[in-house]
């Protein structure tokens, strides 16, 4: 259960946001293990930082999994190989001795770089202001038990609501789609009574900030949900596509 | 100074609602004109900037992170406490009232906390109708669970991620703000100032931290909602991010700082595991509902907990405390844990750690039950340690979670600086000595949402604003003193990293100023900082510089405050004589270790006021008045 | 029409169209299928087959094309809008990119398959569809064609791609519609697939049995 790896690292660096980047490549030597993956970047900054050069600049918050603030393209896919787990909360122990590791930052139009691996996943602030809430003013609500939600769409609800915002789909769909992001907040809230009346309106204008942002189309291809850290289903995006063909069609709103 | 805490007169449950009638009010085409800069996007921060932008407003909104959904408040797992009584248990404002004063262990204002309890039923309406995924009951109501120091069922919850889910809620209520123009987002900028003009506080200096520019901003009031400084103990289970840097800096603007010892260990977190590991994780408290927590009776016993037949095993914490349990307050089970551990008799490689098992709620209910109620958080335990606790019981051990100590404000939030208000936990808050589980997210919402926008509008209608831009002279001299500040840290070039730094500040704190304190620790401590702080300013290395995305400069930053704001944290810890909910010395305990308060000398808030340079700080006392309940023995046994 | 228009070239207007066009193709090749596989019983009941086509649904077979003709345009254009957007949407692509487990051969290559085919349909038509018919018919013209080996291997390169697009390409329009039900899902994909090689075996039996019977 204990020890420790001796690892190559391919790193991408880029000094600055619209700067030529490259790959370098670092030693990391003893990594315990049971480090998180951000912990084994934190000691190899550590001795970079030692012998005078800049560390590896990487985004990162809560390093437990919710904040959605970390995330790389590691050996190919964002987050790293791990299934449901975001890079904070990926373990050293899921790498063997001697692994080349390849770390790149998510790469999306709509995500410009900054540094490193931080990009700017703004865009996605962007989206949600476009229509990603209910339109209810603080003191105005009914008492909460008023309208009763049947528990499964609640759970649903709950299951589309988990998103937490990394961008990892955008990194690994093909296409640079950010649909299971939108999905996830167009379906969390259809499901709910209290987001049916802006239901129509909230698909039609999330969407059309997606595409407005650069973001690419969605093509089926179900890479954002294998690599989604909380495992949300291209089912949201189903949901999304049905709630779209009904407000295109039916509502009216344009 | 003299402390004012401005609380209305009149009858307890009273009070709210006779200010809010009185209180006077900014013409809706006026609101137009104010200009109000937030600090933070907890559920602080960000219900503040929709509240207030909803009454129009115009609000600038200041974070750290790239996007407010970040803010550290989503990391809260376990609930949110409202005095709904839907479980008909008899539940009621008043005891929710009860609970939380006696939870502080009398160290809060009666008045606050009675508001707290009274908004907290409004708050899961309102994030109800945002949309926020509430568990519900078979029939589609609305669910609840016990949460410990309580013996209701009170605490609303959505999966392990209610903190992730009401911080959408506000986040998206801010953003719709924003598309409505009364809300500008300004993500990636660090605080590192408060301008003050004519004793007002009137802007900010921040840094963008993409560019490295100074920026300033002017309003008309200025909102803190920055979150805890728990990260000063360096292992913690706060955000990488979370700091004391502006409230520290509002501190040595004027500021009073209430009660910083009160910092809140949570008896419920994964171990450490090694020397790399840069912050501790969390295990919900809910898990205490089913969990049981034991060690082995003999220390040397080296069976798999599984194993190990119930005859053998202590269930300390039932064994202790018959009428609570497993349920006993944070500080109380953080206490015991250590104790036992300290005695020889903790688990896991290090031994400091000690089972809680849910075998017996597996058996009682079933698997499914218990996945659906703690899957995720078996499941990040599993992801972290690489144990599965469907098989063996999880260890954990306590870690600083959560400080109550904050900036001292009166009834309507503000600080003892003028305009200058403060929310949530960077508060000193209405949990006195010690916070109840699921209450921190209640009064983060209960202050953003439903008080500011009452208070600030008091504030704005009855003082004069001449006009400032942030051009003028007190903002460029602020400016001038942060980037100053800066530069000399960068001119250290010294041989140590920051992280290095932070790790040793870590744990002398945690050695001499966590869980438990002896004048002599302390004392000890403060030395030790001093010394720390001397070598910071000489043997520091740095890499990168000023103008650019330098996240190390941002690190170096904050701890130059921790090592400044240690000493006011021990200082505080030296004056309380008493022990008293988290703050436990040594030298003030009952003959079962449990700790002493003293009610008739220390029954006060400390406001500490920046001395100056090299100054000592100057302790002012906000007497505790209890009008409506009688400080009791907080007794869980 | 104004509001029609906006949603049909949204993002994913835009796959509606795509689905929609698609699976009109799926219900021509079907009934083509069917159609073609009448030479198994032998020339009489394919030249039948044909010439009943043609004069039982005078009117039908001439809009019907109309409409596949649009449809075609439609399908293509989008297509290549589409592939063009998702490329910009990667200005810089990634040095190592992994599949991560969803993607499929048949996903990966949409707009490849689909290129391959936009160039056997064409020639397919110029083959069977705009030649004189006069002194020669439906089957001469088949005996003729698949007697040649290029065009046999041809047609099973076509095949395998018809397969290959279509093996993502039914499952994916259920998906575009909004069909997604755990109860039909498994139902819909695996059915998706089965149809796909039913296709692709179904159209290849016929060159390889002309080439290897007919001659
Ligand atoms: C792991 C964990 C679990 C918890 N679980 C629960 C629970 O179940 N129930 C409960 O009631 N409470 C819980 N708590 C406590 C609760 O989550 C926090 O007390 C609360 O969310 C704090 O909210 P806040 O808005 O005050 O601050 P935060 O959410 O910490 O937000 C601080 C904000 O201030 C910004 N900021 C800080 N400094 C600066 C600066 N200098 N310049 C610019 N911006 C700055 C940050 O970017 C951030 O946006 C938990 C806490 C933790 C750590
Ligand atoms: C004429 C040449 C063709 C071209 C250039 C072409 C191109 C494409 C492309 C690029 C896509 C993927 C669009 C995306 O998801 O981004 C696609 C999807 C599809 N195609 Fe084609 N195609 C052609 C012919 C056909 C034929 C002959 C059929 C059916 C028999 C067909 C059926 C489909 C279906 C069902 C889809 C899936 C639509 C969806 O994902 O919702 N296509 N096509
Ligand atoms: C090997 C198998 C195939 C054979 C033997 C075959 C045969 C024919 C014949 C004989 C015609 C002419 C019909 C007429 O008289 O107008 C025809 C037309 C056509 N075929 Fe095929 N075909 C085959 C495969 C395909 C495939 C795979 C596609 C599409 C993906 C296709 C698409 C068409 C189209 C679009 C027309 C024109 C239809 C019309 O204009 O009415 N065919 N085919
Ligand atoms: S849908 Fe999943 S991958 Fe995409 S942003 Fe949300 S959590 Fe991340
Ligand atoms: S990977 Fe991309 S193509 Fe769609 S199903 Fe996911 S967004
Ligand atoms: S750091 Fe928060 S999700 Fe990884």
């Amino acid at each position: 259960m204990n020890g420790t790896i001796n690892l190559t690292l391919k790193v991408w660096r880029q000094p600055g946001p619209g700067q030529k980047g490259k790959f370098e490549i670092y030693q990391a030597k003893d990594i315990n293990i049971h480090m998180s993956f951000l912990e084994m970047l934190d000691v190899v900054n550590e001795e970079l930082i030692l012998s005078g050069k800049d560390p590896i600049a990487f985004d990162h918050d809560c390093r437990e999994g919710i904040c959605g603030m970390c995330g790389a393209v590691v050996n190919g896919k964002a987050h790293g190989p791990k299934k449901g787990t975001t890079l904070c909360q990926l373990h050293m122990r899921h790498f063997r001795d001697g692994d080349t590791i390849v770390i790149e930052p998510f790469r999306s139009k709509a995500f410009p770089i900054i540094r490193d691996l931080v990009v700017d996943r703004s865009a996605f602030d962007e989206i949600i202001i476009a229509g990603g809430y209910i339109s209810v003013n603080t003191g105005s609500a009914p008492d909460a038990n008023s309208i009763p939600v049947p528990p499964q769409n609640a759970e649903l609800a709950m299951d589309a609501a988990a998103c937490i915002g990394c961008g990892a789909c955008v990194a690994q769909c093909p296409n640079g789609s950010a649909m299971l992001f939108v999905a996830s907040k167009v379906s969390h809230l259809a499901l709910l009574p209290q987001g049916r009346p802006e239901a129509a309106k909230r698909v039609l204008s999330m969407t059309g900030r997606m595409k407005e942002l650069g973001f690419g189309n969605c093509g089926n291809e179900r890479e954002c949900e294998a690599v989604c850290p909380k495992q949300i289903s291209i089912s949201h995006i189903a949901r999304l596509n049905r709630e779209f063909l009904k407000a295109g069609l039916f509502s009216r709103e344009t | 100074m003299s402390l004012n805490p401005s609380i209305p007169s009149g009858p307890l449950e009273a009070k709210w609602t006779k200010y809010c009638s009185e209180i006077k009010l900014v013409s809706p085409a006026n609101k137009r004109k104010f200009e109000i800069i937030v600090v933070g996007t907890g559920l602080a921060g960000a219900s503040a900037s929709a509240a207030l932008a909803e009454l129009g407003y115009n609000v600038k909104t200041f974070c750290i992170q790239d996007s407010p959904r970040r803010a550290h408040s989503i990391a809260a797992q376990g609930g949110i406490n409202a005095a709904k009584n839907y479980q008909g248990d008899g539940d009621s404002i008043w005891r929710l009232f009860y609970d939380t004063i006696k939870g502080g262990d009398f160290r809060a204002r009666e008045a606050n906390v009675y508001r707290l309890a009274e908004l907290s039923v409004k708050i899961i309406d309102h994030c109800v109708a945002q949309g926020v995924p509430f568990a519900r009951e078979y029939g589609g109501l609305l669910a609840n669970r016990s949460f410990g120091g309580a013996l209701v069922s009170r605490t609303f919850y959505a999966r392990g991620q209610t903190g992730q889910q009401l911080l959408l809620g506000a986040y998206s209520a801010m953003l719709r703000q924003v598309k409505a123009g009364r809300v500008s987002l300004f993500p990636r900028r660090e605080v590192l100032d408060i301008v003050l003009v004519k004793g007002q506080a009137r802007g900010i200096v921040a840094r963008n931290l993409v560019t490295g520019e100074l920026e300033s901003y002017a309003a008309h009031a200025v909102v803190l909602a920055t979150g805890g400084y728990g990260n000063i103990y360096f292992l913690s289970t706060n955000g990488m991010n979370s700091n004391v840097s502006a409230s520290f800096r509002a501190y040595k603007r004027g500021a009073f700082f209430g009660n910083p010892c009160f910092v809140q260990i949570h008896p419920t977190c994964i171990p450490v595991s090694g020397h790399y590991q840069s912050k501790l994780t969390l295990m919900s408290e809910s898990l205490r509902n089913d969990g049981r927590v034991w060690v082995p009776k003999d220390p040397k016993d080296k069976r798999r907990p599984e194993d190990i037949p119930e005859s053998d095993r202590d269930y300390f914490l039932e064994r202790l405390y018959p009428s609570y349990g497993n349920l006993v307050p944070r500080d109380v089970a953080s206490r015991a844990t250590k104790a036992i551990c300290d005695q020889g008799r903790g688990v896991g490689p290090t031994g400091y750690a000690v089972y809680l098992d849910l075998s017996d709620a597996i058996k009682r209910d079933g698997k499914e039950v218990i996945e659906k109620k703690y899957g995720n958080l078996f499941e990040m335990y599993e992801r972290i340690t690489g144990v599965s606790p469907y098989v063996s019981p999880m260890m954990i051990y306590p870690a600083v979670h959560y400080v109550m100590g904050g900036l001292w404000v009166d009834y309507n939030l503000m600080t003892t600086i003028k305009g200058l208000f403060s929310l949530g936990e960077a508060n000193f808050s209405d949990h006195g000595a010690n916070r109840l589980g699921a209450s921190a997210l209640m009064q983060g919402l209960a202050d953003g949402y439903f008080i500011i926008p009452y208070t600030i509008g008091g504030y704005l209608a009855s003082d004069s604003f001449p006009p400032v831009s942030p051009s003028q002279g007190e903002f460029e001299d602020s400016k001038k003193e942060v980037s100053e500040f800066i530069r000399r840290l960068l001119s250290v070039k010294g041989r140590r990293t920051v992280t290095d730094f932070h790790r040793s500040l870590g744990s002398i704190m945690w050695e001499y100023a966590g869980m438990e304190r002896s004048d002599e620790g302390l004392r000890k401590a403060k030395g030790m900082v001093e010394e720390l702080r001397e070598e910071y300013w000489q043997n520091l290395l740095l890499t990168g510089g000023e103008r650019e995305f330098n996240q190390n400069l941002s690190k170096a930053l904050r701890v130059a405050d921790y090592l400044e704001f240690a000493g006011l944290i021990i200082e505080d810890a030296l004056t309380r004589r008493e022990s008293c909910g988290c703050h436990f010395n040594v030298a003030y305990q009952t003959p079962e270790h449990e700790p002493l308060r003293d009610d008739q000398n220390c029954a006060y808030v400390a406001a500490w006021e920046y001395g100056g340079k090299e100054r000592p700080p100057i302790l002012h006392k906000e007497p505790l008045v209890f009008e409506n309940v009688t400080p009791g023995i907080r007794s869980y046994k | 029409m104004n509001w029609f228009i906006i949603f049909i070239t949204s993002s994913v207007g835009k796959k509606l169209v795509m689905a929609f066009t698609g699976l009109c193709f799926v219900l021509f090749i079907i009934v083509h299928l069917f159609g073609n596989l009448t030479i198994f019983l032998g020339k009489e009941s394919f030249l039948s087959y044909v010439e009943d086509l043609h004069r039982s649904h005078k009117y039908l077979i001439p809009l019907a094309e109309v409409f596949l003709l649009i449809f075609g345009l439609l399908h293509i254009v989008f297509g290549l809008v589409l592939y063009i957007q998702n490329l910009k949407a990667r200005p810089i692509s990634y040095n190592l990119r992994k599949n991560a487990g969803g993607r499929t051969v048949g996903s990966g290559t949409m707009p490849y398959t689909g290129l391959f085919l936009l160039i056997f349909i064409s020639l397919h038509l110029v083959r069977f569809r705009f030649v004189e018919k006069i002194t020669q018919n439906d089957f001469t013209i088949l005996i003729n064609t698949f007697n040649n080996l290029g065009y046999v291997i041809f047609y099973i390169l076509a095949m395998v791609a018809l397969g290959l697009h279509l093996s993502h390409g039914i499952w994916s329009s259920f998906q575009t519609f909004g069909v997604n039900h755990p109860k039909y899902n498994g139902l819909i994909e695996k059915g998706g697939i089965l149809l796909s090689i039913l296709f692709a075996v179904g159209f290849a039996s016929i060159p390889i049995y002309i080439f290897t019977k007919l001659s």
